[in-house]
């Protein structure tokens, strides 16, 4: 039993279960003071997503996008650089892959759908090269200056979508649907038969879902097997340990920046190509910080992040449903949601678990153990 | 409406008035994000704070029918949510950006899910009998023509924020405590070892940060508008994070900022009838503030390589003279 908790990621997983716990422990309590049916309300919130097929669809949908931001927050964050720039990114990278799968006049279907994820990915490359420059070399605080182009990318987003991509005479702000023919195809083959007809016919899960599971992989190798990642947990670890140590910060943390960028910026396209299917206003609404709470539950761990982004996916899916039948709003899930990163990440906490775990186990000890520092498991592998 | 029009109305006390109104609520806020940041922590939790404020002023204003005690209870209600970031960030050793971010968002859903509760309505308050905070009219300068419509008759919150721009200059550049808190934003460390209570001054950044940014909330609920609309703030608290860097961290410096931003907010409703895509002037303030973030961290890297250059000069004259 002893040598279970031992294992600090064992100890990491009791931590972040026992948060959720308690966060939804609390929505609870709120929802008994408040709802009129408070079990049919809970009920619904917790079981909703899995109640009907297209339920399940939709929170598929909406893990993937929250996947491919909390990855982008996770590597930059590993860095302990706190860029908040991921909305901006998705906002952008939506615009871009969406104008090329309406205005670029490429033949082949899958090459304009590749072209469109491609731009997105550039572009939330290019927009995170800018506030990683302005970190790494001019020293210039990362949270202003990527709100500040937060602020610019939605500014541009809502003129183009204006004053460009709205159909002429439209009387609203949108733009035209893709065109069936460039749309991604679902992620079921048809050679699948029924289980394709359903998937297609009641799901938007498309090939995103591929997308989504080979940047999972490629985003974990980049940080914990190649040397670029070990240099960015050097960073996050001690920043200054790692210059004397030889590692050129500048270029890791503008890097750092511009990789995140790309997973943030394909957030956008899987919003433009694989959910909306068209450009719409207000396409985002704080998805970019939706990331932070996936990649803090994840531990910034690139392996964890499906895990935490289908769990809060589960959570967000659920409220809507809570919503739709119930008298309860679904805001009360953006309460659970602070409540879970508060705890998560109150690195004050650690102690006290880790020494009762301890205690528990009948060693004297285990005072000892739990006074020495665990680096809220940020511990480099 | 043609360019010369645009001009005329932009040169007009009305549109004078419109900035100081514009501006309020972003002045308040960034005062409280100045001094958390010179105490060196960044309160990214500004926004959540407004909102909070702003939503319990409105209840309290309109359930007890009195101004004052809903100013009193949006000013604790911003105190409470500076303390929960300041338990968190200073106890508990959370990260004070993700703690900021989870207050945001707690704020966000928090009053939203309490208005519905309290008037099953998620968009506004306005079933809520809430009240306003006292216009004034100053005295002389109400009659003068220009002077009076431009800065006569605003909600007594527009002048308190010039009042507490130089309270705040006084108290950190000439009192003991507000020395202090500089010190320690500058270098913990440093001012740990000459005795200064470090945890106790970044408690008082934080709760001084809380106070500002509920007033800029009242301000938003009980004087700008007189109801409260979900996510009335907008962004607002982000803003007057920048406004921080863009007025280099300085209390004058910072109220200007925030009243470009306001006037360039006023200006994009001007635009309007114009041909031109009010995006494109709302954007202007931002690229600023990213131009006067550069600007800033060079010369603030020029300045310690000429102090480094002079420490050094200083370090072998003095050599030399003990070599003599």
């Amino acid at each position: 039993m002893r040598k279970i908790f031992a294992n600090a990621a064992v100890r990491e997983f009791i931590r972040i279960v026992l948060a959720v716990s308690i966060a939804l422990l609390l929505g609870l309590i709120v929802t008994l003071l408040v709802s009129e049916d408070p079990w049919g309300a809970y009920k619904a919130f917790l079981l909703g997503p899995l109640s009907k097929f297209n339920r399940f669809g939709d929170w598929i949908e909406e893990s993937i996008t929250l996947i491919f931001v909390g990855l982008s927050v996770a590597i930059v964050f590993k860095a302990k650089q706190f860029s908040l720039a991921a909305e901006g990114q998705l906002i952008l990278g939506a615009l871009v892959s969406g104008s090329v799968i309406l205005f670029v006049p490429i033949e082949s279907a899958f090459l304009r759908i590749t072209v469109a994820v491609l731009a997105a990915a550039a572009v939330g490359f290019i927009w995170g090269v800018i506030p990683g420059y302005l970190k790494a070399y001019l020293d210039a605080n990362e949270i202003v200056s990527t709100l500040m182009l937060n602020a610019i990318a939605l500014k541009m987003y809502d003129y183009f979508l204006t004053y460009h991509i709205k159909p002429e005479g439209a009387g609203y702000t949108a733009s035209d649907f893709l065109p069936k023919a460039y749309q991604v195809p679902s992620f079921m083959p048809k050679f699948a038969g029924n289980l394709y007809e359903m998937f297609s016919k009641q799901t938007n899960i498309t090939h995103f879902l591929y997308i989504m599971i080979a940047a999972c992989v490629i985003g974990w190798f980049l940080m914990y097997r190649t040397p670029f990642g070990y240099e960015l947990r050097m960073i996050g670890a001690n920043i200054k340990f790692a210059r004397y140590g030889g590692i050129n910060t500048k270029q890791v943390i503008v890097l750092a920046f511009a990789i995140s960028g790309i997973f943030a910026g394909l957030a956008g396209a899987h919003l433009a190509q694989g959910i909306h299917n068209k450009l719409i206003l207000n396409i985002s609404m704080g998805l970019g910080f939706e990331g932070i709470v996936v990649a803090t539950m994840a531990r910034n761990n690139p392996l964890f992040v499906p895990l935490s982004g289908l769990a809060y996916g589960y959570l967000r899916a659920g409220a809507d449903i809570m919503e739709r039948s119930s008298d309860m709003s679904r805001e009360m899930v953006l309460v659970v949601q602070a409540l879970i990163i508060l705890l998560v990440s109150a690195e004050g906490i650690l102690p006290v678990i880790q020494q009762r775990v301890n205690l528990n186990n009948g060693k004297g000890d285990g005072v000892g153990t739990a006074a020495v520092p665990e680096g809220g498991s940020d511990v480099i592998q | 409406m043609s360019f010369n029009n645009i001009l005329q109305s932009i040169f007009s006390a009305l549109f004078v008035a419109s900035v100081l109104r514009i501006s309020t609520p972003i002045i308040l806020p960034a005062l409280g994000g100045l001094v958390s940041d010179l105490s060196g922590a960044i309160n990214i939790a500004l926004e959540g704070t407004m909102l909070v404020a702003a939503f319990t002023g409105v209840v309290v204003s309109a359930y007890t029918e009195s101004v004052l005690l809903g100013v009193i209870a949006g000013i604790l209600s911003g105190l409470l949510v500076a303390a929960i970031l300041g338990v968190f960030h200073l106890h508990l050793k959370t990260d004070i950006i993700l703690a900021g971010i989870a207050i945001n968002i707690m704020a966000t859903g928090g009053t939203i899910f309490l208005l519905y509760v309290l008037t099953g309505d998620k968009g506004n308050s306005s079933s809520l009998a809430s009240g306003s905070m006292p216009f004034i009219d100053i005295p002389l300068i109400k009659d003068i023509p220009f002077l009076g419509t431009a800065f006569s008759g605003h909600n007594i919150l527009v002048y308190v924020s010039f009042l507490l721009t130089w309270l705040l200059a006084v108290f950190l550049y000439r009192t003991r405590l507000g020395v202090h808190l500089r010190a320690v934003g500058e270098n913990a460390e440093a001012a740990a070892s000459v005795g200064i209570n470090v945890l106790l001054v970044r408690w008082i950044a934080l709760l001084m940060s809380g106070f500002f940014a509920s007033l800029g909330g009242l301000n938003m609920s009980m004087a700008y508008l007189t109801l409260f609309q979900r996510d009335m703030t907008a962004g607002r608290g982000f803003i007057a994070l920048a406004a921080v860097y863009l007025g280099g961290r300085k209390p004058w410096g910072v109220l200007i900022a925030a009243i470009i931003f306001g006037a360039f907010d006023a200006l994009s409703n001007q635009l309007g009838s114009l041909d031109v895509a009010p995006q494109l002037v709302q954007v202007i303030p931002y690229v600023a503030t990213i131009v006067a973030l550069v600007v800033y961290n060079i010369r603030q890297k020029a300045v310690a390589l000429e102090r480094m250059r002079s420490f050094q000069e200083h370090e072998l004259t003095a050599q030399q003279a003990v070599g003599d």
